[in-house]
């Protein structure tokens, strides 16, 4: 445990040593991995315990829509002198809210049904089950893309395999551990921002090392697979118009 | 077992020790079948209790049906619809399907798995280790058939990670297939001794020809109903 903690203050300190030791190890992706799981665990400890809290008090939707509407109230009131909004805009976002509301009220009125086991019960392991995905879904979209980024990275010379240029772009996620304070308003978003440029910061160094190439090559790699999806989708996007226009 | 169990744990990690010592066993197919069907069983077993969970936890599903129906009724445009005498029986037709859909918990359906699961992932094994050999050898691959089947049924190791699924409402997703696509790519360098990019190649051409035999039948299966559909609506 002492040894991956004082992995990940390295990592996040970019010492170039740890680095290469890191890549050089046969169980590389194993520690990686551990890294990525447990970083994402405590980033989501919080909001684990505050939706575990609201998810356990009784639920009054006569009264929860009520607090929203005064919400809705204060936010037009705060956001008026600042934004030039049409004279109709809160009219129309009224009806807006009218019309979904029979669906709000649907999902309040499911969750009062009675379940064979206790509610607090389902609360508690349905948000231990979003909690326990949390890993999951960084893992999809780090190896998503990092299959991607190999490839790019191979192209380019790079030496790595498979398991070290995976292990040690995993890294990564070390300063994700600022997610934690994400449900705090404005503070959280901002924070996300920082270990997000950290993050890719960081993966442009490990993949640089994995691959034992230049930090160039490493951003060329790292942002190519970004630039085709952008080029391809733009492509896309303009096939449907031609394709839209062609029909009138 | 225990043996089989510490090779696939390995092998998940993308490391080529385990892959080549599957290669280098006399009876690689045979263990390759094992390791296959041991997680295939593992997951659904551990899939059944993280679904008899969630069904405990979920409201019965013709009470949902009930509110679901009375909260459309309330809305707007129901009122329209109001004199439309089959629109509760399109709703109940709707029903059959949508809780399915959106993923209601079925105990049946996981108890099922155990059987189903084992044979699916051996299928797919197969399938998949049968081609890739044929592919790896027009790419200079030097592996046999055998080993090829041993070392592919390595790449069922990400499978593991859906004995996440003993806890309810975990979704583990999209992960196990591209971390499979990777331990094949792994299997089948080692496996063959190829270079990178024709391990790649030998990796992704048996998808490349599901993907054109599906398109090549969807093809053919539309063209056939439209002939069927249009010879019928001519007469």
């Amino acid at each position: 445990m002492n040894e991956l903690l004082q992995l990940a203050r390295d990592a996040l300190l970019f010492k170039h040593e740890t680095y290469v030791q890191h890549t050089a190890r046969a169980d590389a992706l194993k520690r990686g991995l551990t890294l990525l799981v447990v970083v994402t665990l405590l980033a989501g400890v919080i909001s684990l315990v505050v939706n575990i809290v609201n998810g356990m008090r009784p639920a009054d939707f006569e009264a929860n829509m009520q607090e929203f509407e005064q919400g809705m109230e204060s936010f037009f009131e705060n956001v008026e002198p600042f934004l030039d909004l049409p004279p109709d805009f809160e009219e129309g976002f009224r009806e807006g809210l009218k019309a979904v509301l029979p669906g709000i009220e649907i999902g309040a009125r499911i969750d009062e049904l009675s379940t064979p086991l206790p509610r607090s019960v389902g609360v508690l392991l349905s948000n231990l089950g979003a909690f326990l995905s949390l890993p999951f879904s960084r893992l999809a979209g780090w190896v998503g893309y990092g299959i991607w980024v190999m490839l790019a990275a191979k192209l380019l010379g790079g030496r790595a395999t498979a398991a070290q240029t995976l292990g040690t772009t995993a890294l990564y996620a070390v300063p994700h551990i600022l997610d934690i304070l994400g449900p705090v308003p404005c503070l959280g978003g901002l924070l996300g921002l920082v270990a997000t440029v950290w993050g890719i910061a960081i993966y442009v160094k490990a993949l640089a090392v994995a691959n034992e190439f230049t930090i160039g090559r490493s951003i060329v790699a790292t942002l190519l697979p970004a630039l085709v999806i952008v080029v391809l989708s733009g492509l896309g996007l303009l096939a449907l118009l031609i394709v839209g226009l062609a029909a009138g | 077992m225990k043996a089989l169990i510490r090779l696939a744990w390995e092998a998940l990690f993308l490391r080529e020790d385990p892959y080549a010592e599957m290669r280098d066993s006399s009876n690689a197919v045979l263990r390759g079948l094992g390791i296959v069907v041991l997680i295939a069983v593992a997951v659904a077993l551990v899939g059944l209790v993280g679904t008899a969970l969630e069904w405990a936890t979920t409201p019965d599903l013709r009470e949902i049906q009930e509110t679901v129906w009375q909260g459309l009724q309330k809305m707007d445009w129901y009122q329209d619809l109001e004199g439309v005498p089959e629109i509760r029986q399109q709703f109940e037709l709707g029903w059959q399907i949508f809780p399915q859909l959106f993923g209601a918990p079925n105990v049946g359906t996981a108890a099922l798995r155990i059987v189903l699961l084992p044979l699916r992932l051996a299928l797919a094994w197969a399938v998949y280790g049968l081609v890739a050999y044929l592919f790896a050898r027009l790419l200079g691959g030097q592996g046999s058939l055998g080993q090829t089947l041993g070392c592919t049924a390595l790449a069922a190791a990400p499978q593991l990670l859906n004995l996440a699924s003993f806890f309810p409402y975990v979704v583990v997703g999209g992960v196990v297939g591209t971390w499979t696509l990777l331990c094949r790519y792994v299997a089948l360098k080692t496996c063959h001794r190829l270079r990178w990019g024709r391990a790649l190649a030998a990796t992704l051409l048996p998808y490349v020809l599901l993907a054109v035999l599906v398109s090549l039948f969807s093809c053919l299966a539309g063209t056939a109903a439209s002939l069927i559909i249009g010879g019928g609506t001519s007469r």
